[in-house]
């Protein structure tokens, strides 16, 4: 198991007023859960921490979470996620997924 | 053309989305409460928010129902003592408010990583679905997902009101590798999936009458079963008891050396078994003749 936090900036989420977390995934093997909740204490940062069963990916998980945080205004949340060793393109599909959820675009 | 959403398919989540009224479903124990398991992170396997099971009330067709949903991906749906005890928990909280209890079912049992706390917490939640049936609260479980209702939970479904399964639910105590193991290939091959789903899958439990239900693989048929069953409940009685031990006798006398589910299939008048194999759940309902009690 290996566990990290960051925090990364982000452009303030404008939260929808019936929303406080979103969830995409599951915990299983080559897959994740990401938990989006609202941060009303720092509304201009990303604030990440990752559990994963699979040591020695730090580096990839910092970059794919940077990316997300530069490319979707995400300011203003807790990312939280559970993994078993999903892929690089699994992680980030489940962070738009749980996003989307987040904007209510998918149910 | 819209693709039917297939109910074998979904996660629990999209599950209880997807039969309940749009919008009605509040979840107990959501995730950020975190609640999840204290032995996993020992063994260095990750937690579940939900620690595998999606719990809480909503309503379907305007009735109130308590729900349970199992996330089968995670740890296989076992059952560890977080899971348990939300599993004994919405069950208390169906016979003390008096509204029915729907539990969709995706698990291998007990979870083995929990021991004896998950082995206690499961009987718990039997001791809690008796509480309903006592107090005539219905219970459902549907059993429509690959990963099936086995171990502990395969015995736990029985002890429900109704069980409703599609052609995809399996029920057992043993899994089919558990029973290889001990039995040999030669005696029961697990990997021979049509084997594994004619001895365990919906439509010979239907045959059998341990499924009351057989289903349309899809949200709308399953809800529709749903639908039927939640104004009913069975009351357990003496002479209840008596009868179906009379009937589990009888089946043993007429399948207990039958090595070939198929010889199963023809005692309830199926003719074609090809045909039989392929149908859907409904359309083999049709094309079998069930001896209901």
């Amino acid at each position: 198991m290996e566990k990290f936090d960051k925090t990364f900036p982000s452009k303030s989420f404008s939260w929808p007023p019936d929303k406080e977390w979103a969830i995409a995934g599951v915990v299983g093997s080559g897959n994740l859960e990401v938990l989006f909740e609202r941060n009303t204490e720092s509304p201009n940062t990303m604030e990440c921490h990752v559990e994963s069963s699979i040591p020695g990916y730090e580096d990839s998980w910092l970059a794919a979470l940077e990316d997300f945080a530069a490319n979707y205004p995400a300011g203003g949340t807790k990312v939280t996620i559970h993994d078993q060793g999903a892929a690089p393109i699994v992680v980030t599909f489940r962070l738009r997924q749980a996003y989307d959820h987040l904007l209510q675009k998918i149910s | 053309m819209k693709r039917a959403s297939l109910y074998h398919e979904q996660t629990a989540r999209k599950r209880i989305a997807s039969l309940v009224d749009p919008g009605s479903f509040t979840e107990l124990l959501p995730p950020p409460e975190r609640v999840v398991s204290p032995y996993l992170p020992l063994l260095d396997i990750p937690v579940s928010f939900d620690d595998g099971l999606v719990i809480g009330r909503a309503t379907l067709g305007g009735k109130p129902v308590y729900l349970a949903a199992q996330v089968g991906q995670f740890v296989g749906g076992s059952v560890g003592e977080v899971h348990s005890a939300k599993l004994t928990g919405i069950l208390k909280a169906a016979a003390r408010d008096a509204i029915p209890c729907l539990l969709l079912v995706e698990s291998g049992g007990v979870r083995l990583h929990e021991g004896s706390s998950g082995e206690i917490g499961i009987s718990e939640a039997m001791r809690a679905v008796f509480e309903c049936r006592a107090k005539g609260v219905p219970t459902i479980a549907v059993i429509g997902a690959d990963i099936g209702a086995y171990g502990g939970m395969g015995i736990l479904v029985t002890c429900c009101d109704f069980r409703i399964m599609t052609e995809h639910g399996r029920l057992g105590i043993s899994g089919p590798i558990v029973i290889e193991k001990w039995m040999g290939k030669q005696a029961y091959d697990s990997s021979n999936r049509a084997l594994v789903w004619k001895t365990s899958g919906g439509k010979t439990k239907y045959l059998l009458n341990d499924a009351d239900v057989l289903t349309h693989d899809d949200s709308a048929s399953v809800g529709a079963a749903i639908g039927e069953l939640l104004s009913k409940s069975q009351p357990i009685t003496l002479g209840g008891l008596k009868t179906r031990q009379q009937e589990l006798e009888k089946r043993l006398g007429d399948f207990g050396k039958t090595s070939d589910p198929e010889e199963i299939w023809k005692a309830f008048g199926i003719a074609d078994i090809g045909e039989a194999s392929l149908a859907s759940g409904p359309e083999f309902v049709a094309l079998a003749k069930r001896k209901t009690p």
